[in-house]
């Protein structure tokens, strides 16, 4: 997105300017900085969809303990920061453990009680915080020794801006990196992220932990440059402040939170000379850029650039060598997945009743029945969208897939195409696809921060499966169309790619050839079998006969939960069970 | 002490009431629109200021006065649905959120520029000395708070259950796609719920006014009481909003008698982590996985 040409002049620039300006606005500046840590961070967790608006509370807990410390045990804010961002991660991270299963609104109401109870907490400990009177007489920052204590507002600004200027390379690598897309998956559509084997729930804690971390270290400097501590840290308005920086400067973009920490701290400053007016004006400023720039300044100033010029289609893509990853590899048994007695029961309605299938290595099953027969609560009890009633469904080395979240579910190799289109909508093909190799990667937190020599030849493989990916199921030249503008059918291929991009060992197919054309529908029968040459087991649910007949080794029919019968294809066909299921009897619509 | 424990009861229900009708039309709003309103505050305090100034200033008859200023907090409800939230339809939940936390700061500045920001109060034409009911105490604007309160929540209930209207809420609160297929006008629909909430919560500004002290602020507090309540009875749950509001009445005014009053308004937030400690789930284990 920015070239590094452009950062550099950006960070000589904010290098330069407190040298030519008064120390009020070297404060405002200051300022910035300081909110632009808990803002970025807020960004993170809001790159994975879960808006916090107890933020203070980090921000505050920060700002009291290394306060604290200095003052009344002498430690020096550099060690007493280090404490402030350890403890706010911990809150954070135990916070994040019972709030993080929530979502949206939930999430959003909670944590502001969070942050209330805090405050209300800071406001009633008198013996620890003074209470409403705050607490004077705060030491100033010093570097480890009290020689080294920043006593001018320059000094203050460098030191905000060396921390800043990393906060700003944590986020960006951690944004641009596997984990930084998996937060993007869970965003856009969090079943398919979980399908592809992103925890959701996992990567928003780390996101959160970070969060909060980053918060605590902006709250211990605003303490120690602002030298007093008051339960004002915790108010509303703060928060108020911060997502207004956040969803104003530009929401998961990677500067976004940087422009709007600069702006948000500015504008309301040259609102000063409206006096009376001033918060009212304010007000209606936010509003109209809610209003009119729903996704922020940095996205409203790229919408005014002319787009970048879109790589030329790829005319020689990588060829895959490797459709099935790991597990395949170390085949057991001639059994790649057993249903044993699975029943789904939905209050009164038993949706799936005593349903028992094996389906063996290398074989392409199908699933048929009428509309409600229970073959895609199938698909949900197997990979781990819905639990049984009773039964179990086992991996081919014996593994007990019954209760395992569909993230796990997908690191035992099975991973699922859902009915309806699902892709990640705003992202192109190739970040699609990209995004869907999460459970491929093996760069531990670090390994992604520092951008490590491995992390990148990883980062390089992942590209490169995902391209083959793309020339395989034939999108090499859509690679880079944001997903959502793709034809119908054409999402359906990337929905294939997206599935097969975790390496599956068992492939599992709702009604892959709903609503293509039949030649739409001849190429995905074509792929569906080249991908079983290759080793991978096929489940498929499909009412589309063609390719029912055309690709598959086995039949189940189900009908009202049951499975009525098994078998070749041909013995299918000439089933009577079968035929009185599909063409209904006299029988059964008079018991209707 | 059981003569206590029960005035405290009763005190708590009374404001429960008012909470409870700021709750209704939180969760209305947010069932049926998808927006969490954080101006829901403002629009109680917007309703006890015109109160003050009609009946105060003006000298309007008291419940003439409060009838009128709830009419008012409606039809600002409704242009403000119109105005501002009806643009923003169909973004990501945060914007027209964050629209809401603008009016706002708004609707609260603007407040303290009509009214300034000190404290007032509402003389009420109710008599100051405290009924006895056995063995407890209220004063009268309290049981016609209390009262009106009830009357309110159960003619709300009547109006979603009864009215055409209110079964065109309740379908769009089901399913908004479908309810617009079979011929609901959904754009009214999103007004008229808006208006309907914020008049609830200017109703709520009225009682409670008329209770405790008018300022530009008191919307804050009673924001947060309301979001309390919500995620107590479930976002969307307009029973739930009821015994929620209800609930923490009672929990506030019986924390700050036998726990500590200074941890009064922090009580509804304890409880509901509490709650998710230990139901992770959510708390009423709603949430499938498939969306």
């Amino acid at each position: 997105m920015k070239r590094p040409g452009s950062a550099t002049f950006v960070l000589a620039a904010l290098a330069v300017i407190p040298l030519v300006l008064d120390d009020y606005y070297v404060h405002l500046l200051i300022m910035a900085g300081i909110f632009f840590l808990p803002v970025a961070g807020m960004n993170l967790l809001l790159a994975g969809g879960q808006l916090t608006l107890g933020h203070t509370a980090f921000f505050g807990i920060g700002a009291y303990t290394s306060g604290l410390l200095a003052l009344h045990w002498g430690v020096s804010p550099l060690y007493g920061m280090v404490v402030a961002a350890a403890l706010s991660a911990l809150v954070g991270y135990l916070l994040g453990k019972v709030t993080l299963r929530l979502r949206g609104a939930y999430f959003v109401l909670v944590t502001i009680g969070f942050a209330e109870v805090i405050r209300l907490i800071a406001t009633n400990w008198i013996d620890l915080t003074q209470g409403p009177l705050g607490l004077p007489g705060v030491p100033p920052f010093d570097l480890g020794l009290a020689s080294f204590t920043l006593k001018s507002k320059r000094q203050y600004y460098y030191l905000i801006l060396v921390l800043s200027t990393l906060a700003y390379a944590l986020c960006a690598r951690l944004l641009r990196s596997r984990f930084g897309r998996a937060l993007v998956a869970v965003r856009q559509n969090e079943s398919l992220a979980e399908s592809v084997g992103v925890s959701a729930y996992r990567v928003t804690l780390v996101a959160m932990v970070v969060a909060c971390a980053l918060a605590g270290i902006g709250g211990s400097y605003y303490g120690h440059y602002t030298m007093f501590l008051s339960p004002e840290v915790f108010s509303f308005y703060n928060t108020v402040t911060m997502v207004v920086m956040v969803v104003g400067g530009g929401q998961a973009t990677v500067a976004g939170p940087a422009v709007g920490a600069l702006v948000f701290t500015f504008l309301p400053e040259l609102l000063r000379m409206a006096v009376f007016y001033r918060m009212l004006l304010y007000g209606v400023i936010l509003l109209l850029a809610v209003m009119f720039m729903p996704r922020g300044i940095v996205d409203a100033l790229q919408r005014l650039r002319r787009r970048p010029s879109v790589p030329a289609p790829e005319t020689t893509a990588p060829t895959l060598d490797v459709l099935v990853v790991g597990k395949a590899s170390s085949v057991r048994g001639d059994t790649a997945l057993r249903v044993q007695n699975v029943t789904v029961r939905f209050g009164g309605l038993t949706a799936v009743d005593e349903v028992t299938f094996a389906l063996a290595r290398s074989e392409i099953l199908a699933l048929i029945g009428p509309n409600g027969a229970g073959k895609t609560t199938v698909f949900n009890v197997v990979t781990g969208f819905l639990t049984p009633t009773a039964g179990r469904v086992l991996e081919d080395g014996g593994v007990d897939l019954t209760r395992l979240p569909p993230h796990e579910v997908c690191r035992q190799g099975l991973v699922r195409m859902f009915q309806k289109a699902s892709v990640f909508p705003e992202r192109t093909a190739i970040e699609n696809v990209t995004i869907a190799g999460y459970r491929l990667g093996r760069a531990g937190f670090w390994a992604m921060v520092f951008d490590t020599p491995a992390t990148r030849r990883e980062e390089a493989e992942l590209a490169m499966r995902a391209r083959a990916l793309l020339a395989f199921t034939g999108l090499a030249n859509r690679a880079h169309e944001v997903a959502g503008n793709l034809s119908y059918g054409e999402q359906r291929l990337l929905a294939l790619a997206i599935a097969l991009a975790p390496g599956p060992s068992v492939l599992l197919l709702d009604e892959p050839a709903a609503g293509l054309n039949p030649a739409e529908t001849q190429r995905m029968m074509a792929l569906v079998q080249e991908i079983r040459r290759q080793g991978v087991s096929v489940l498929l649910v499909e009412h589309d006969m063609r390719m029912v007949m055309g690709v598959s080794d086995r039949i189940i029919v189900l009908n009202h939960g049951r499975k009525i019968a098994e078998g070749r294809p041909g013995d299918i066909q000439r089933d009577p069970e079968v035929i009185r299921a599909y063409l209904g009897s006299g029988e059964t619509d008079a018991r209707v | 002490m059981l003569a206590e424990l029960v005035q405290h009861v009763v005190n708590g229900l009374i404001i429960g009431g008012g909470y409870a009708l700021m709750g209704i039309g939180l969760t209305l709003i947010f069932g049926i629109m998808r927006v969490v309103n954080f101006a829901h505050g403002e629009f109680y305090m917007l309703g006890a200021f015109l109160l003050f100034s009609l009946f105060g200033t003006l000298g309007i008859n008291f419940f003439v006065a409060s009838f009128v200023a709830i009419a008012a907090v409606g039809v600002a409800g409704a242009v403000v649905e119109r105005v501002i939230l009806r643009p923003l339809r169909g973004q990501a939940m945060e914007i027209p959120m964050l629209a809401t936390v603008a009016l706002s700061v708004i609707l609260q500045n603007a407040a303290i520029l009509a009214w300034d920001p000190s404290p007032k109060t509402i003389r009420h034409p109710f008599s100051p000395i405290p009924i006895v009911l056995g063995p407890i105490h209220v004063v009268a604007i309290r049981i016609f708070a209390g009262v009106a309160a009830v009357a309110l929540i159960i003619g709300s209930h009547l109006f979603i259950q009864r009215t055409r209207l209110g079964k065109a809420m309740r379908a769009t609160f089901q399913d908004g796609e479908m309810a617009r297929l079979v011929g609901v006008d959904v754009d009214r629909v999103y007004m008229a719920t808006f208006s309907f909430g914020a008049a609830l919560a200017g109703a709520s500004g009225v009682l409670l006014g008329s209770v405790f002290w008018v300022y530009p602020a008191m919307g804050d507090q009673a924001a947060m009481k309301s979001f309390a309540v919500v995620i107590m009875g479930g976002l969307g749950d307009f029973l739930g909003a009821i015994a929620g509001g209800l609930l923490l009445g009672v929990a506030e005014s019986l924390g700050a008698a036998y726990i500590s009053s200074g941890y009064k308004d922090a009580i509804g937030f304890i409880v509901i982590i509490l709650l998710l400690l230990f139901r992770p789930a959510g708390l009423f284990g709603r949430r499938d996985r498939l969306r």
